[in-house]
């Protein structure tokens, strides 16, 4: 037991726990996040005496006669002052880590008057941040002590919410302060706590479950077995094949197969029964990656499926092999990419309970509510299921997939009891579908002048334990390996394969990130050869409007890769002059699902009893800023005030289904559908005022037609829009690290310019990881072995300058103009720092992350 | 950051002068620190006092013993001590000795803390400065020197 002092209130631990428990747990101080529980990720930081410190680290009996601050209880000023300057920087995305940084902030301020840049990196320098790459967060740190000086909090620089504007997000007071709810954030009153047993073996026959000892433990609900499961037990967004619960009898495929879910009225009490469900294996051999999967006598993942080959893509136009046979400059390589951990800042965490009308309510942290409901009513085998977004602490593509919530339905359906399911940092780290690794083999053929003639590749893909998005990933990664580039002759073949590892899926990028590297790092070589510059190849062979692309289709006037190039060249040639090693790459990313799949935005606006037009579309907001373009687009199509309108979060029983927050796709899919539904509104506007539009609906809905993959068509559109970017690195060449990154990003119109930069500089920080130093490796058990704090991820005093640059063509006619920005930011980082190790060194490498790089993640 | 300050690897728990490591008190170091910032302290081991120090290493030269570093101040997660005997020797030697039992390499999120050579030793560049590995060490030989998650000695 111990007294001390939390927000200058005496408060008192009866029971020895951490202090993150007890703020959270017991004084509901949500502010101070659970990020891993394991003293890596910073984002459960709080002040002791004035100190940085994890509340994960120290228990309560420690702390006798200690201050403890948290967000909650700083001062006024200081809630204000963090607020605009966090917000006029443009620093807040998932939010998940920035009450920690505001804390570091206030240590850093209440010690230093006058912070130098490299003090502010250094003070964030142990909390990580996945979303910002950090750039902003120390802008807002710079402008909080210039404002803490000046004593005075002006108003936001820019402040009309039309498109174009740089407003403040209008989520930055909430993630701030800390009390805008994420799932783990709620306390209901006599809830439970799930967690799934897991498999002991990657590969397995299960013999029997004996949960005798574990239903009989004082405090334990339930044990819950496939036998329970009123619906279908696979789940999965195109395939189902992801079970929920391994039965008696079946096949565990990976490590995080869940075989019984355990139910208990607290959180001790729970791991404790977990241990007591005795399962019963048959060890069989697993299979460790592709080349075992593709072997003729290789155990077979799946006891369904005749063979280990998840998805097959073959994708051809012209003549590839001809084209290259007469070209005069042809070059083949071998190129592999590895796994890549998402690692976003907010572990998975569902709640779910009883309605008042008798329907299971889930609170999810995913990449869309309506997949959740989707997946639960298939499980459930039941219609009475309603999700409902709460904030989301990151996504990049790993909160696509049913983790916890799917588990919390279940365990509410059949128990009636409130019920919080989360996974552990560990458990986290081994269950949501990663990055693909790839292999990859490109040949490409130029002309004497560096014109491409054609390009063939074979590449093949671990999907690892079930099938998650493995295909379109393979597909996507297929279909843009082409590059940017105006050529016909383009064949490739990709193969994903089922193995005993953990699951790959969707990740920023989704398959682009892997083969851009392979054919830019390739046309990198080939411009040498020819005896042209990086820039001057990409230039000759760049994608103009009114061009064919590989895939046949022609693009459009909005076409802005010519642009991405003129924009950075005095960049480039400077560099160049300089005599500094320098590396360029471009990229494609495609806005919207494409390939003729039904691609929906919908959106409704409901003006309600207070007067004002809410905003309801069943679209998530994963960090990324959808409720602020929703708003801003609102403003720009009505003749309405920012005041005049409510953004409300994804649900499944108001807001109608805008598809995942997938394929950079919401800006323009969802932004779309909803300028529509503000013409009928503005219509309505002329004659009524909003009180006499009281509980009227105004929906907008559009369709991003596009042609099937293959389609016997002479110009497929295989998706409505592409965004394009070029991307150069600069290495000092006395330290070999990198001294600034340029990137330069054809977005159509950037709805929030602040917003846009913040996403390019995320997005090429985290590539610099995936280029430079991430692994996630995994040993011979298929267990992936490395803790969070091992992943390589960048911290905040490791980074370089970085620009971000938008070029500012118009966009389509759809949506204003603006072109989703999420996932290009990502893609042209590592070919580009791997041309400038090059430049520096003159040693290609055709493998990330990069070797013999000061970067290189050193082994203790 | 630039500047780095000096650290003696002892805190001055042994017992019957069975240590061969640690700090004798000769106060080599503090007849040579231009900063006066060192003092032999009442455990009888020099003692650094990091507002004063300049960071210009020549205590580390002068200390016969070779337990005198540069470290980075931004990371107060330190092992004070220097004992590289095996755990039996070095926990009869000494109350606050580290007996490289590896629990600070087993709790440390970020692989920074790792034991060799029976002695636990933290790679800045890599630590997180959580303090997983001060709350955790059964010897008390690992510190948070700000006095946060341990006593300052």
């Amino acid at each position: 037991m111990a007294t001390f002092f939390v927000n200058g209130q005496a408060v008192t631990a009866e029971k020895n726990q951490t202090l993150l428990r007890f703020l959270r747990d017991e004084l509901h101080l949500t502010s101070v996040k659970d990020g891993c529980s394991e003293g890596a990720c910073g984002a459960c930081s709080v002040l002791i005496d004035g100190e940085t410190c994890r509340a994960c680290v120290p228990k309560t009996d420690s702390l006798e006669g200690k201050h403890v601050l948290t967000v909650e209880g700083l001062s006024d000023f200081e809630k204000k002052l963090y607020t605009y300057a966090y917000g006029e920087a443009g620093a807040v995305q998932c939010g998940f880590c920035i009450p920690g940084m505001v804390l570091c902030t206030k240590a850093l301020l209440d010690k230093v008057a006058d912070p130098t840049e490299e003090q502010m990196r250094y003070a964030i320098r142990n909390n990580y941040c996945r979303c910002t790459g950090y750039v902003k967060i120390i802008k807002a740190m710079v402008l909080a002590a210039k404002l803490k000086k000046a004593g005075v909090i002006p108003e936001p620089s820019e402040t009309d919410w039309k498109l174009g504007s740089s407003v403040h997000r209008l989520d930055v007071e909430e993630k701030v302060l800390g009390y805008g709810k994420y799932p783990d954030d709620w306390y209901l009153d006599g809830m439970t706590y799930g967690s799934a047993v897991r498999s002991e073996y990657p590969r397995a026959r299960v013999l029997g479950i004996d949960a005798s000892k574990a239903k009989a433990l004082p405090g334990v609900v339930a044990v819950l077995t496939a036998e329970d499961i009123p619906g279908e037990n696979k789940v999965g967004h195109i395939k189902h094949d992801q079970y929920s619960l391994i039965p008696v009898g079946g096949l565990t495929h990976w490590l995080g197969d869940p075989i019984a879910l355990v139910v208990a009225e607290d959180q001790e009490t729970l791991e404790k029964a977990k241990k007591l469900v005795k399962v019963t294996y048959e060890p069989l051999p697993a299979v460790h990656g592709p080349e075992e999967a593709k072997a003729p006598d290789a155990p077979r993942v799946f006891d369904e499926e005749e063979t280990n080959v998840q998805a097959y893509k073959h994708v051809s136009r012209g003549d590839a092999t001809g084209a290259i046979a007469r070209s005069k400059y042809v070059i083949s390589k071998h190129f592999e990419t590895p796994w890549t951990e998402h690692a976003f800042l907010e572990p998975e965490c569902a709640v779910a309970y009883m309605d008042e009308d008798g329907y299971v309510r889930v609170l999810s942290t995913d990449q869309s509510s309506h997949t959740t409901l989707h997946e639960c009513k298939i499980l459930l085998g039941s219609d009475k299921v309603r999700v409902q977004n709460q904030l989301v602490g990151g996504g990049f593509g790993g909160k696509e997939d049913m983790t916890v919530q799917h588990h919390a339905a279940l365990i509410t359906y059949l128990t009636g009891r409130a019920v919080k399911v989360k996974l552990s940092r560990a458990e986290s780290l081994l269950i949501h579908p990663k990055r693909h690794p790839f292999w990859m083999d490109f040949t490409i053929g130029c002309d004497e002048n560096g014109i491409i003639q054609g390009v063939k590749a074979s590449v093949y893909s671990d999907t690892g334990a079930f099938a998650s998005l493995g295909g379109p990933v393979l597909e996507r990664a297929c279909t843009h390996a082409s590059g940017p580039y105006n050529y016909q002759n383009f064949e490739i073949e990709g193969t994903a394969y089922y193995t005993n590892n953990p699951p790959a899926g969707a990740f920023r990028g989704f398959g682009v990130t892997q083969t851009c590297f392979a054919i830019e790092s390739l046309l990198n070589e080939m411009a040498e050869r020819i005896g042209i510059s990086p820039w001057e190849i990409r230039y000759r062979n760049a994608i103009r409007p009114g061009q064919e692309l590989p895939n046949g289709q022609i693009v459009g006037p909005e076409t802005g890769l010519v642009e991405t190039l003129e924009a950075i060249k005095p960049y480039y040639d400077a560099a160049v002059a300089a005599g500094k090693p320098v590396g360029l790459a471009s990229a494609m990313k495609n806005s919207g699902v494409g390939v003729g799949l039904p691609d929906w935005g919908r959106c409704k606006l409901i003006v309600e009893a207070d007067a004002k037009v809410h905003i309801y579309a069943g679209a998530s907001c994963i960090g990324q800023g959808l409720g602020t373009v929703l708003v801003q687009m609102v403003v720009t199509n009505t003749p309405l005030n920012r005041d005049d309108i409510v953004y409300e979060r994804s649900n499944t029983w108001i807001a109608p289904d805008s598809g995942d927050s997938s394929g950079s796709r919401q800006t323009l899919i969802t932004g779309e559908a909803c300028r529509r539904a503000c013409e009928k509104l503005t219509e309505a506007l002329k004659t009524r005022t909003l009180e006499e539009l009281n509980g009227e609906v105004f929906y907008g809905e559009y369709l991003a037609k596009t042609d099937k993959l293959g389609a016997d068509v002479p110009h497929p559109v295989s998706h409505v829009a592409y965004g394009y970017a070029t991307q150069m690195c600069v290495l000092d060449r006395n330290t070999g690290k990198i001294e600034s990154m340029v990137a330069v990003h054809d977005v159509g119109k950037a709805v929030n310019p602040r917003s846009c930069e913040g996403q390019i500089e995320g997005g090429v920080v985290m590539s610099m990881g995936y280029a430079l130093r991430e692994q996630y490796p995994i040993d011979d058990n298929c267990k992936p072995i490395d803790k969070f704090g091992k992943l390589g991820l960048f911290r905040a005093h490791e980074i370089p300058e970085i620009q971000a640059i938008v070029v500012d063509k118009p966009g389509l006619d759809v949506a204003c103009g603006a072109i989703g920005i999420g996932e290009i930011t990502s893609i042209p980082t590592a070919p580009a720092i791997a041309e400038a190790y090059y430049q520096l060194d003159g040693q290609r490498r055709t493998k990330l992350p990069l070797s013999d790089t000061p970067y290189e993640r050193r082994c203790r | 950051m630039e500047k780095r300050i000096a650290l003696v690897a002892c805190n001055g728990g042994c017992r019957n002068d069975s240590c061969g490591y640690g700090c004798i008190g000769c106060a080599a170091c503090v007849s040579v620190c231009p900063a006066d910032a060192i003092v032999i302290n009442d455990c009888g081991v020099a003692e650094v006092d990091e507002s004063l120090c300049l960071g210009c290493g020549a205590c580390g030269d002068a200390c016969p013993q070779g337990i005198i570093h540069l470290h980075d101040p931004g990371c107060p997660m330190v092992v004070k001590c220097s004992n590289r005997d095996p755990g039996k020797v070095a926990r009869n030697a000494c109350q606050v000795s580290c007996i490289g039992c590896g629990i600070c390499e087993k709790v440390c999120p970020s692989g920074a803390a790792k034991v060799t050579d029976d002695l636990s030793t933290i790679d800045e560049e890599l630590c997180l400065s959580c303090g997983m590995c001060a709350v955790k060490c059964p010897r008390h030989a690992i510190y948070d020197l700000r006095g946060v998650l341990t006593a300052k000695r």
